[in-house]
């Protein structure tokens, strides 16, 4: 049920639907910038998943809320992002924190968490899910309302199953046998103790620095994925969906259905992908969906060899330059959806002492266990291979964490979509010149508005840091690591607490 | 005729200084550091960037407050962000009775020169109304301030062509006057000055290890936090007095505790450490949250230590939970054991120097150390009397500390 509800968005009241993260309820107002960058610029959100925090805003009086994660409510107060003011009137409350014991703690709620907490719970463990989206199904399954059918029934058994959730909480900090959890609402903090801990916590889009790309309305091609199924309105609306692989296809099938005017650009050409055939051919299970999507995309503008060079528009994107095979293209635009694959999201997994691969994948064995004893990781963070992949991975997860031995066929069925995930990858090789395309004044770095010319000259990461201050805001580095220029630095950095950067943990009572 | 050529190994901010102050007179300097470039390695990279003329002997003081000077009249060009803030240190008392330790440390000050102002406690409140109401009162410090250490290092290498930089490498041996590195490459010149911090004395070889018999650098960990852009609540750099005092409580060789009255600060002695709390604004609009100190090497990141320095901050600035915090990391002090910085020559060798050991003070001391190396190396006139410092100060009693200076009367 959706009911009209009224929010309050610096000081002017705006009736929205209910059952919408504050993100999309502000865009559907037409709010696309929610900030203002050190250097002044407009921000707004980019993966819509939690990762680049620059959605984030001051929600019921709490700072550094990432508007993605959290849905409206009924009088909530969202506020651009001022400095703390130097008078503190009030008492400083720390939230009451709660220790909650489980046998098995499973970060993450897509598919692999969630057949994970199944797998687990059916044979007979405590399990709680953490998970930082108001809502379970990770960022594939993402819904507003009744989640997808894939999802049904996972989410189902693992409601029968008993598993707990902890919706709406980032894991912080800790060791395999707690860890500290944080909301992503208000801050409260609370502990998990566990015996053991699955982590499942996926991939997150390839973002490619270029012109423009900070501008509002330049958003990640599984962002706008998300926004659509989370109720952003595209219709009549004139999108560029651009970047590689096969999720650029699914992105425009869903704005197409929804009655976008879509233009794909995809940076891979014709003969890369057509490597995809073979496999294909070998993976039945794929062939009915492959179709439909295709016939689905009838009559979409599509470019291959192609790509963004740069976006322009005041305040937010009005513009965008794709380079074809056939010379320039200007395109005017009402949104951009731009990513590049996928990169795993390993933070916690490194925070917990996992062995991380020079990818960023964590190692673990055929039976999903890491290094370190007790942890398990299982889907997209091991290796991009798609949800059936990781729900196969998750269910091993879970049956190893029960302390059983997954059955051989299952071990088998694993292996093969590996196999997959490595063929889609083989399609889709990034170009160079998709890898150069930020001049030396275009940020890189969108948190401290760190431009490419200024680490030009560093050889390592640690300079670029400490001497020019990249990937020193909030979201960590998760946005730039996966840019050329961050890969050629040389060093590794050491992943400390916070692992994710948190709303504070006590909040200002104004006196009564 | 030859120009002049020196080494310096390390580009902290201490080795860096050093190298500026040897090539401003003409000299050629090498410099050899093992990390990935200048000020990003060690105390340079993990400390706060405070610039406090301290309490403590009056000897230090004026190495503080010299190198203080330095970099208010004196420092490398660098942008807005980085260069030099006076943001003034406000040293606070908890109670009566710290109150009157501050007046103590007001005379030291003035016997030196430093000019400090007593605060009381509602003054406090107007002067940062972030802090606690029920503080007893403090001492403003208003020329201490803050430098971005990183920057600062690498700037002094720029300062000047003369300076060569290698960076990435790593010394095997040192000899009277020569380095040489792993990759066979060996580095001649008319002395060299070792300023690598918590390893001077290990990478020094035999002399290092029998001035270690003397005296002994031990590093102490410290955890720091930052909070994000726009949590700049404080104009001045809070320290809570009695910072020296836990500072010195995880030393053996400390001066003895006193007061048995302070609760949270002190732990004499003890593993676990003490925190006391030491906020500096940033110009980035951050707040950088510490400290604690305990001994032995940084290590990863300890929760209950972090959580046992933020509430420590809570004490003085109750709002500071309410601030959202970035990053968290861990760094190391090198102190000798008897708090006072090696600075000259090192028994034995003629022509190998040594600058480290400032515990803390790094920052705020390098320009004055880096000074005074230069006028003894050069045979200028000390600015300040260097026998504080030299490394032979242990062996006072026999003939190894031989003034080969006399130019300090």
């Amino acid at each position: 049920m959706r009911d009209s509800i009224c929010i309050h968005v610096d000081g002017a009241s705006l009736r929205v639907e209910s059952h919408q993260t504050v993100t999309s309820a502000l865009m559907r107002s037409g709010i696309s910038a929610v900030r203002k960058s050190p250097s002044g610029e407009p921000r707004g959100a980019l993966c819509a998943m939690g990762s680049c925090h620059e959605c984030r805003a001051t929600v019921n009086g709490v700072r550094g809320v990432r508007t993605c994660l959290v849905n409206v409510e009924e009088g909530m107060t969202i506020e651009r992002e001022q400095p703390v003011l130097k008078t503190s009137m009030g008492v400083s409350v720390v939230h009451e924190t709660m220790s909650f014991e489980t046998d098995v703690a499973v970060i993450g709620s897509g598919p692999a968490g969630l057949a994970a907490a199944c797998a687990a719970a059916e044979l007979g463990k405590t399990v709680t899910i953490i998970d930082e989206s108001p809502g379970p199904g990770g960022r594939i399954w993402s819904h507003r309302g009744s989640p997808p059918v894939e999802a049904r029934p996972w989410i189902e058994r693992a409601r029968i199953a008993g598993v707990q959730r902890l919706q709406g909480y980032s894991v912080i900090d800790g060791k395999p046998e707690e860890l500290k959890v944080a909301s992503v609402k208000d801050g409260t903090r609370h502990r998990v103790l566990c015996s053991s801990v699955i982590i499942a916590t996926g991939a997150r889009e390839r973002f490619l620095p270029f012109p423009g790309w900070t501008l509002p309305g330049v958003v990640g091609a599984g962002a706008l994925q998300s926004l659509i199924k989370g109720g952003l309105p595209v219709s009549g609306r004139r999108l560029v969906v651009a970047g590689t692989g096969p999720l650029l296809l699914a992105v425009a099938k869903l704005a197409v259905s929804e009655g976008a005017k879509v233009v794909v650009v995809e940076q891979a050409s014709f003969a890369d992908r057509s490597a995809l055939a073979i496999p294909l051919l070998l993976s039945p299970s794929r062939w009915r969906p492959a179709r439909e999507l295709w016939n689905s995309l009838r009559g979409v503008e599509m470019y291959t060899s192609s790509w963004v060079t740069a976006a322009r528009g005041q305040q937010h994107v009005q513009e965008v330059s794709i380079r074809t095979p056939q010379g320039i293209k200007t395109l005017k635009v009402d949104g951009l959806a731009v990513g590049y694959g996928l990169i795993p999201e390993s933070r916690v997994a490194a925070g917990l002492g996992c062995e991380i691969d020079e990818d960023g994948f964590v190692r673990v064995d055929e039976h999903q266990q890491t290094r370190v004893p007790g942890v398990l990781c299982a889907g997209e963070s091991t290796g991009i291979a798609g949800s059936e992949s990781a729900l196969d991975e998750g269910l091993v997860a879970g049956i190893v964490s029960a302390g059983r031995n997954p059955r051989s066929r299952l071990l088998a069925r694993v292996r093969r979509h590996r196999f997959w995930g490595q063929a889609i990858e083989k399609a889709h090789p990034l170009r160079d010149e998709v890898l150069q395309l930020a001049g030396a004044e275009d940020v890189i770095c969108r948190c401290e508005d760190v431009r490419a010319g200024e680490i030009a000259g560093c050889v390592s990461r640690r300079e670029a840091r400490l001497i020019h201050r990249w990937g020193m805001g909030h979201c960590q580095g998760r946005v730039c690591e996966g840019s050329s220029m961050c890969a050629a630095l040389e060093g590794s950095d050491s992943v400390r607490p916070p692992w994710t950067v948190a709303p504070p943990e006590a909040r200002i009572e104004t006196s009564r | 005729m030859a120009i002049p050529h020196f080494l310096v190994v390390g580009a902290g901010i201490v080795g860096a200084a050093c190298a500026r102050e040897l090539a401003r007179e003409g000299n050629r300097v090498t410099v050899i550091d093992s990390g990935p470039g200048a000020g990003l390695q060690g105390g340079t990279a993990a400390g706060m960037g405070h610039v406090v003329v301290n309490e403590g002997d009056p000897d230090t003081l004026k190495l503080c407050l010299r190198g203080r000077e330095l970099w208010r009249s004196d420092a490398p060009p660098m942008s807005e962000r980085d260069s030099y803030w006076e943001t003034g240190t406000l040293w606070i008392a908890e109670d009566e009775e710290t109150l009157l330790q501050l007046e103590g440390a007001q005379k030291k000050l003035e016997s030196v020169g430093v000019v400090s102002e007593r605060i009381d406690g509602r003054q406090l409140i107007k002067l940062e109304p972030a802090l606690a109401p029920d503080l007893a009162g403090g001492l403003r410090v208003p020329h201490d301030g803050v430098i971005y250490a990183p920057t600062a290092a690498r700037e002094f290498l720029n300062a000047s062509p003369k300076v060569t930089c290698h960076f990435g490498v790593s010394v095997k041996n040192i000899g009277d006057g020569m380095v040489e590195l792993t990759d066979g490459r060996i580095f001649e010149g008319e002395a060299v000055i070792v300023a690598t911090g918590i390893s001077v004395l290990t990478i020094l070889g035999e002399a290092g290890a029998r001035l270690a018999e003397k005296v002994s650098l031990y590093p102490r960990e410290g955890h720091l936090a930052i909070t994000a852009r726009g949590t700049r609540i404080l104009d001045h750099h809070i320290v809570e007095a009695g910072y020296q005092k836990a500072a010195h409580s995880t030393s053996n060789h400390s001066i003895s505790n006193h007061s048995t009255s302070h609760h949270s600060t002190s732990h004499a002695g003890s593993k676990s450490g003490s925190v006391a709390c030491a906020i500096l604004p940033r110009q980035t609009d951050q707040l950088c949250l510490g400290s604690s100190r305990r001994p032995g090497e940084p290590g990863p990141v300890d929760p209950n230590m972090m959580m046992r320095v933020i509430d420590r901050c809570e004490r003085f600035v109750p709002s500071v939970k309410t601030l959202p915090i970035l990053r968290t990391w861990t760094g190391a002090r090198a102190a000798t054991s008897d708090g006072k910085p090696l600075l000259g020559p090192v028994p034995g060798l003629q022509r190998t120097w040594i600058a480290a050991g400032f515990e803390g003070l790094g920052i705020t001391q390098a320009p004055a150390a880096a000074e005074l190396i230069r006028q003894r190396i050069m045979g200028e006139s000390c600015t300040l009397d260097p026998w504080p410092w030299d490394p032979a100060r242990p062996y006072k009693n026999n003939s190894a500390l031989t003034k080969r200076e006399s130019d300090h009367a």
